[in-house]
């Protein structure tokens, strides 16, 4: 696995931090600002997959390294690996717009996820709401809060390419736990049925999207729906 | 600051008062035994829109699954219309974050089945909408641009 940590046309280095989907503490931005500071980085640079990325000359690099790691932060793994995990704000304390806690759910797919080897380089998005901030139908695997903590999933999606790609839907308002089965399923069948540095998206489109869905108890919806939604269904003297 | 979308942003009260007087004010079971407001478009409309109100919230995921479909009375396009562009008046116009569980689209699509029997995909843009709705009943359009032409405005 690769770290991101690589050699510009300035002949400086950067480093490619990532934090919990973007979240950093004030303190490990004093951190950061005291280690900048501290090592001439020249320049700081705020990523499109929510990490920052630090010039550093190559000397100065594994000191930054270390003192990156000492907040609490880490370099993130480059290649062809699962990436850094994008996520909104959504939550119960932030994004007013927000059906479901599509941070933590991020954060704890970054934890579980980033850094395992696959065929060509894995993006996932989580949004909170359909509005997708992050961009979830541009992503290997898309993450849209559907409320009541129930998200749809969508695979294959890309962006960064010539020709880019919209995922494709393959579960409705599925539980939080059938996200993480659902992934394990997708990258399961990536990794066997992908060709050497094949996006998902391109083998969806050689071998069908039937070849990567996972087995249909993992598809169904939750039988929980949204709380206000059973509140109101009380309210309107509905069965429930 | 750009404000978010929230109940108290919208004048749901407009919405409310509009199905009230201008067509639950005309119908014939107001007030008797007959009136079932769970059964009834209007009711279940005015219903959703008591609920939403006190919470501040604008969308319910899943109330559009709800929307009754025992309601078989007739209803007068002159009355429904008014409320129909009541709706379009309160309408944010989110184009593609259109969401049919907002409760303004929840209240216009009882209002089209109410009036129709079926419901008009909104394309999350008012001027669209109209189009849309001219290409399948000329006249509701018409009558519901009359409305938003010369009609009494809510105060928002």
């Amino acid at each position: 696995m690769g770290e991101g940590y690589f050699q510009q046309r300035n002949g400086l280095y950067v480093l490619d931090v990532m934090g919990a989907c973007g979240l950093m503490t004030g303190e490990q931005f004093r951190g950061l600002a005291a280690a900048v500071a501290e090592l001439g980085v020249p320049a700081v640079k705020l990523t499109t997959r929510q990490t920052v990325v630090l010039l550093v000359p190559e000397e100065k690099a594994v000191a930054l390294k270390a003192a990156v790691e000492s907040l609490g932060l880490r370099v993130a793994p480059y290649h062809n690996v699962v990436r850094p995990v994008m996520a909104c704000p959504g939550s119960a304390d932030l994004c007013p717009r927000a059906l479901g806690d599509a941070l933590a759910l991020g954060q704890a797919l970054q934890e579980r996820y980033t850094g395992q080897e696959v065929p060509k380089d894995f993006k996932i998005s989580v949004a909170g709401c359909p509005r997708g901030c992050t961009e979830p139908y541009c992503a290997d695997f898309g993450v849209v809060a559907a409320g009541g903590e129930t998200y749809n999933v969508a695979i294959g999606g890309f962006g960064g390419s010539s020709r880019p790609r919209h995922g494709e839907l393959i579960a409705r308002r599925v539980p939080r736990d059938a996200v993480f089965a659902i992934l394990d399923h997708v990258l399961e069948r990536y990794r066997a049925l992908a060709q050497p540095r094949e996006k998902l998206g391109r083998a969806v489109e050689r071998l069908g999207l039937e070849a990567f869905l996972p087995p249909a108890q993992l598809l169904r919806p939750a039988e929980e729906p949204d709380p206000v939604l059973l509140e109101l269904k009380a309210f309107l003297g509905a069965p429930e | 600051m750009t404000p978010i979308r929230k109940a108290v942003d919208v004048n749901l009260g407009a919405l409310a008062e509009a199905l009230e007087k201008k067509i639950c004010a005309s119908c014939d079971y107001l007030d008797t035994a007959e009136c079932h407001p769970e059964r009834c478009m209007v009711g279940f409309a005015r219903k959703v829109l008591a609920f939403v109100l006190p919470k501040g919230v604008l969308d319910v995921p899943g109330a559009s699954q709800l929307i009754p479909a025992e309601d078989f009375k007739v209803y007068a396009a002159e009355d429904v219309a008014a409320a129909l562009a009541e709706t379009l008046r309160q309408c944010r116009e989110c184009r593609d974050n259109h969401s049919p569980d907002c409760v303004i689209a929840l209240t216009r699509a009882c209002l089209e089945h109410a009036l129709t029997g079926q419901r008009i995909d909104y394309p999350g843009s008012v001027f669209l909408y109209l189009a849309r709705l001219r290409e399948q009943d000329p006249r509701l359009a018409e009558l519901v641009a009359r409305e938003l032409r010369h009609g009494t405005p809510s105060e928002g």
